[in-house]
């Protein structure tokens, strides 16, 4: 993980980084992971959009019983298993996350990247076709059947480079998550990283609990990610066919690691290099990046992002910072359609940009050059 | 201890992103929501930490529960520092 961390501190000036007006952005979507929920999430666009409506009921549909038991849960004020309980943030997250995604490709984008974070890599990997929405389903229920019965842990979002606090970190309290050059997450078990927060926070570091009960990306989970293994060696993974960043590469994705089933396995008990791989994606080129999920977590650290701050890049979310009834989130999709738009990115469509985005689109059906 | 101005907390917001990040503070930002500035909780928490060691104050970390922009924390951190003086 040094090495990596190195070329993200380094930020080597390539020359395609320098600002060339007029160059059209790329596309990148990127789709957050555990930590981004919230209740009652997307609830309003559910409400609102028939087509997004009918995307995340064919998610929830594969789950049978369990998925009407997750959509109660997702709806109501008083749900029986809360929120941040892996079995309803994991599954709500992937469908919230896919069918925010496909509902983008209807537009007729064909996005110039796909980056997702933790549980997000999934819903990114079966929208460029690695594996089918079906097989994801079953893998999503068999990993977190799993990692429910792994030991309780936590994680630790802590304001400071990794290499500041690597040397600092108890026994059994790694680096779960890098999201930025002075954005880290620690998981571990309870108490040990309950020991290391106090010597942190004694320290004068910021720190913020990550909710969750799993500490996810540690040590801790990974007999119970290993398990999902032998299911994954007989679900068929197939080459992507759009370009697929890894948070856990921090890189793009080759044909031999997508289908490799340990790499997809290990996940959820490996570190996520968030941070970097966005870092690698903005020194490529000038983007668009759109999040496709709650909570714009990934949005606001892409706007710390020097590319992005410069206003050569681009970031926006499909989803408010925070979950909200009425107009709001149909509005915070219509925009990022609109920015799209913009970015000549519907080109296929202009005839049907009114019904499209009054609709808040894709429910015309319309899909691709006309 | 003087009051807070728009100007010193812009200041405070940069050195909280630190030197590797940058953000687009420019202009004016006083009702510009944190999440548009790209301060998620962790920025802020870090921004509570600047501000609390430069000027002796102690904000809570629920802080940023009801405090939605620049200008919402200034008054808040002003109201802080007249009760003080």
């Amino acid at each position: 993980m040094s090495t990596r961390q190195d070329q993200h501190t380094e930020r080597p000036e390539r020359p395609e980084d320098t600002e060339r007006p007029g160059r059209p952005r790329g596309v990148a979507l990127l789709f957050p992971g555990q930590g981004a929920q919230q209740p009652r999430m997307a609830v309003g666009l559910y409400r609102a959009d028939p087509s997004f409506a009918a995307r995340v009921d064919r998610v929830l549909a594969l789950w049978g019983a369990e998925g009407r038991a997750i959509r109660r849960d997702w709806l109501s004020d008083a749900p029986r298993i809360p929120l941040d309980d892996l079995r309803r943030a994991q599954p709500l997250l992937f469908a919230v996350d896919w069918a925010l995604g496909r509902t983008v490709l209807d537009w007729g984008v064909r996005p110039d990247a796909l980056l997702g974070h933790s549980v997000g890599e999934v819903a990114a990997a079966v929208l460029a076709g690695v594996l089918t929405l079906e097989d994801a389903a079953a893998l999503m229920a068999d990993r977190v059947r799993h990692l429910a019965a792994a030991p309780p842990g936590g994680m630790l979002a802590v304001a400071a480079p990794v290499a500041e606090l690597e040397p600092l970190l108890g026994p059994d309290v790694v680096v779960g998550a890098v999201n930025g050059p002075r954005q880290v997450v620690l998981a571990g078990a309870e108490a040990p990283l309950a020991a290391t927060e106090a010597e942190l926070r004694r320290r004068g570091l910021s720190c913020r609990r990550a909710r969750t009960v799993s500490a996810f990306h540690s040590p801790v989970v990974a007999r119970a990610a290993a398990l999902s293994l032998s299911a994954l060696q007989t679900t068929l993974l197939r080459p992507p066919h759009l370009p697929l960043h890894s948070g856990y590469t921090a890189g793009l994705l080759t044909d031999d690691q997508a289908v490799d089933p340990t790499f997809w396995a290990g996940q959820p008990a490996a570190p996520v290099l968030f941070g970097p791989a966005l870092d690698r994606l903005l020194t490529a080129g000038p983007l668009l990046l759109v999040e496709a999920g709650p909570a714009q977590g990934l949005t606001m650290l892409a706007k710390r992002h020097p590319a992005v701050a410069s206003g050569r890049s681009a970031a926006v979310a499909m989803l408010p910072a925070r979950p909200a009834d009425g107009d709001a989130e149909p509005d915070a999709v219509r925009a990022v359609w609109r920015a799209l738009a913009e970015q000549g990115r519907l080109q296929g469509l202009s005839s049907t940009i009114p019904a499209a985005a009054a609709s808040v689109g894709g429910s015309t059906g319309t899909r691709g050059a006309p | 201890m003087s009051a807070l101005t728009i100007d010193d907390l812009k200041e405070i917001l940069r050195a909280a992103a630190g030197e590797d990040e940058s953000v687009g503070l420019d202009g004016d930002i006083a009702e510009t929501p944190f999440t548009d500035l790209g301060y998620d909780s962790l920025a802020l928490l870090e921004t509570a930490a600047v501000i609390s060691r430069r000027y002796g104050v102690t904000l809570t970390d629920d802080l940023f529960d009801d405090i939605a922009t620049p200008q919402a924390l200034l008054d808040e951190v002003n109201s802080v520092l007249s009760a003080a003086a």
